[in-house]
């Protein structure tokens, strides 16, 4: 009997010339594209972020195109105002688009990192995670401009200048491929800033470690920034006389950058010092856990929600300026003018409400993010016994306290400085008054609820407990 | 009834009462070709330290998962003689199998299982405060176990702070704070030098001398000879359950944990 010679093995055949990691990374794309089990929430919550997201931009842009068609001589402040509110809105946009980015890595992570194994560069990683946060957004940008459809006919009943806006909200059609062109180039932007705080290793993606630190010396800072600004605020008249309506936008206009450039100095620190008290007093475990949390890195703490820091800062001023035009006697202004003051705190609201809602789809998708993060402490905490509620209620207390934080701290800031207008609302024009404070509740609530949401990916990790581990 | 601690004699499977028993466990996973678990019986008495050994995808962690109720078997039935009488494990839904684990069964694993944002001392203490205990006791009593365990002084560092062996020290304590009557330990030395390999283990079978029993899965022979008694699983089935002499030794254990 012979032996059956084996077969010869299959000879390698040298590979075509090398290409270039955009090459490799759309080469690659469509095999990340298929889906697997427990993937579609994860999947999901980015582009509906961006759908939202991108509804709300082209709202906001649809209002602001409006104040554009005027022409007499008030068109101009209402333009600035537009302006100014978009620009607002420009910062929870980008942190839409990073956290979307880190999600996508962290979703992808064992893929990733077996790429890494078999040699591909961190140009090809990076471009295929580009790529892919890209995608995603495109398409969540598309379903958002159905969303503006449906959105921009309820947002044309208010009124701006004593009229509904109605047909002006519909922005010219050729926005609209500009807008979903935008979102997917930002999100590309942020993706690129995003891989940034996530290492991926041929051995699995980690998050890079970061001093969790924030000095007290940034206290130092904001109070000196808000002691200044208080004194500006006391020789606004003698500057006006001086150097006439010009000194007066100009050092209003220093005055609030200075007090966002403070809150940003601040907001770290005391994250940092109420989280400490709040470990050191917590009586129950998702408290003593969401404190811990949040102490292991209180800038990132700080920086999911401070895009409602800047807001809450001029809801304030909106809320204010609600309850004097209210009380303002009208007799002496034109129309117009009694229409601006009405105008400007009906903007500052719906700007604030528009950035509670993109602080939610941050929110949203930065603790998806950080819960396939912590996908091992889960299955962890599972198999220990650990009720999933506490779980869950760990995350969102996260969430929560820093946004009490931050939208609380900011609106104090607005309240210091405006304190006897803010006292006189709160008497003579409770109604104003209160209409802010239920944009606030309702703001806190979409917050509150994307982070509820995120907490459904954990049934998902607990099922399939080994690719966590 | 056989008295709690009292170690079979070498060469012979003790008869005890069982503190945990399987029959006919079988685990099968979704699209696996052959069952991880084939039939399994198993009696494990109070006070005993077992080794569950095997080669790679013998089953045995498996096995480990099903008698701690954190699978559920495809088949057969896990008894436990629970502080509140005999529970058939795989009968109850998830949440009761998450109280089972918390109150009656600690764990030790490779990674040890810890927070990283946690200090030593929280680590210990949540496994108290979530039974209800105030946070002031569960820390003291932490406190007491971390000091048993050779940490005082170190309960204030967090997990990045402390050693590979100090962090499975905790999970040690962790897994022995609550009372726990059952310790499953995976790997539990697997990550740790030879030295400390030593120290690990005879901090987790001291805790048989304390009442406790102790089930190990292990891959390393050292640590299964230093059992009371070891499994051989191959291909999802027990293939040999033989016992051996142990050494075992005890100090005395907090006040707290010794009244359970």
């Amino acid at each position: 009997m012979t032996a059956t010679a084996p077969a010869p093995a299959p000879t390698t055949v040298p590979g075509a010339r090398p290409t270039g990691a955009l090459a490799t990374a759309v080469h690659l794309a469509p095999l990340f594209r298929r889906r697997r089990d427990g993937d579609r929430l994860a999947t999901a919550l980015p582009v509906a972020s961006f759908a939202v997201v991108t509804a709300l931009l082209l709202v906001v842009l649809g209002g602001a195109q409006a104040f554009f068609g005027w022409d007499d001589e008030l068109a101009s402040t209402y333009e600035t105002l537009a302006v100014i509110a978009v620009v607002l809105l420009l910062v929870p946009l980008a942190t839409v688009g990073a956290s979307a980015a880190r999600l996508a890595a962290r979703r992808r992570d064992e893929r990733l990192a077996s790429l890494r194994l078999l040699g591909a560069t961190t140009g090809t990683i990076t471009a295929l995670t580009v790529l892919e946060a890209a995608v995603t957004a495109l398409a969540g940008a598309v379903l958002g401009v159905m969303l503006y459809a449906v959105l921009a006919p309820l947002v044309g009943l208010l009124h701006f200048r004593g009229e509904a806006l109605g047909a002006q909200m519909w922005v010219p059609w050729w926005w609209l491929p500009l807008a979903v062109l935008g979102v997917a180039l930002l999100a590309a932007a942020s993706a690129v800033v995003g891989l940034r705080a996530v290492v991926v290793t041929p051995l699995g993606v980690r998050t890079r470690q970061k001093a969790g630190t924030a000095h007290w010396v940034r206290v130092v800072i904001a109070v000196g920034v808000l002691v200044v600004g208080l004194g500006l605020m006391q020789v606004l008249g003698v500057l006006g006389e001086m150097g006439g309506i010009v000194a007066i936008v100009g050092t209003l206009a220093a005055i609030f950058g200075g007090m966002l450039l403070a809150l940003d100095a601040l907001g770290p620190w005391f994250v940092r010092v109420r989280a400490r008290r709040q470990a050191r007093k917590a009586q129950t475990v998702p408290r003593l856990l969401a404190a811990r949390m949040v102490l292991e890195d209180p800038k990132a703490a700080w920086r999911q929600v401070s895009g409602v820091a800047m807001t809450s800062f001029v809801g304030v001023f909106g809320a204010v300026g609600l309850a004097m035009a209210d009380m303002t006697s009208t007799e002496g202004m034109d129309p117009d003018e009694r229409w601006l003051m009405q105008d400007v705190s009906t903007g500052v609201l719906v700007t604030v409400a528009v950035s509670f809602l993109m602080v939610a789809c941050s929110v949203g998708i930065n603790q998806a993010a950080s819960t396939l993060d912590r996908a091992a402490v889960h299955v962890s905490l599972d198999r220990l016994g650990v009720p999933r509620e506490v779980m869950s209620e760990a995350a969102r207390r996260a969430v929560m306290s820093a946004l009490w934080m931050v939208a609380g701290g900011s609106a104090l800031c607005a309240a210091v400085l405006l304190f006897p207008l803010v006292g006189m609302a709160i008497f003579v024009q409770p109604v104003a008054i209160v209409t802010a404070l239920a944009v606030f509740a309702l703001g806190f609530l979409s917050v509150r609820g994307a982070a509820a949401l995120s907490a459904r990916l954990v049934p998902g990790i607990l099922a399939r407990p080994e690719r966590a581990l | 009834m056989v008295r709690r601690g009292r170690r079979p004699a070498a060469g012979t499977v003790g008869v005890m009462t069982p503190l945990l028993s399987a029959r006919g466990l079988t685990m099968q996973y979704p699209g696996g070709v052959t069952p991880a678990l084939d039939g399994v019986d198993l009696d494990i008495a109070a006070g005993e330290s077992v080794a569950i050994m095997g080669a790679s995808g013998s089953g045995k962690t498996t096995l480990l998962h099903c008698l701690a109720g954190i699978l559920r078997p495809t088949a057969g039935s896990v008894t436990f003689a629970s502080g509140q009488g005999l529970v058939r494990v795989e009968s109850l839904d998830d949440a009761a199998r998450s109280r089972l684990r918390r109150e009656e069964l600690g764990f030790v694993f490779q990674q040890g299982l810890l927070l990283d944002e946690l200090t030593a001392l929280e680590n210990v203490a949540v496994a108290r405060m979530l039974g209800g205990v105030p946070r002031g006791q569960a820390e003291a009593e932490a406190a007491q176990w971390l000091q048993y365990l050779g940490l005082a002084g170190l309960e204030q560092r967090r997990l990045g702070e402390l050693s590979g062996g100090q962090a499975q020290r905790v999970a040690i304590a962790r897994a022995q704070v609550t009372g726990a009557r059952l310790i499953f330990a995976d790997e539990p030395t697997g990550a740790l030098d030879s030295a400390t390999s030593v120290e690990v283990l005879d901090l987790l079978l001291s805790a048989t001398a304390q009442g406790r029993t102790l089930v190990v899965v292990t891959h390393d022979a050292d640590v299964a000879r230093r059992c009371a008694r070891t499994v051989v699983l191959r291909d999802g089935r027990v293939v040999s359950d033989t016992a051996a002499p142990a050494a075992t030794s005890g100090t005395a254990a907090p006040a707290a944990e010794v009244s359970r």
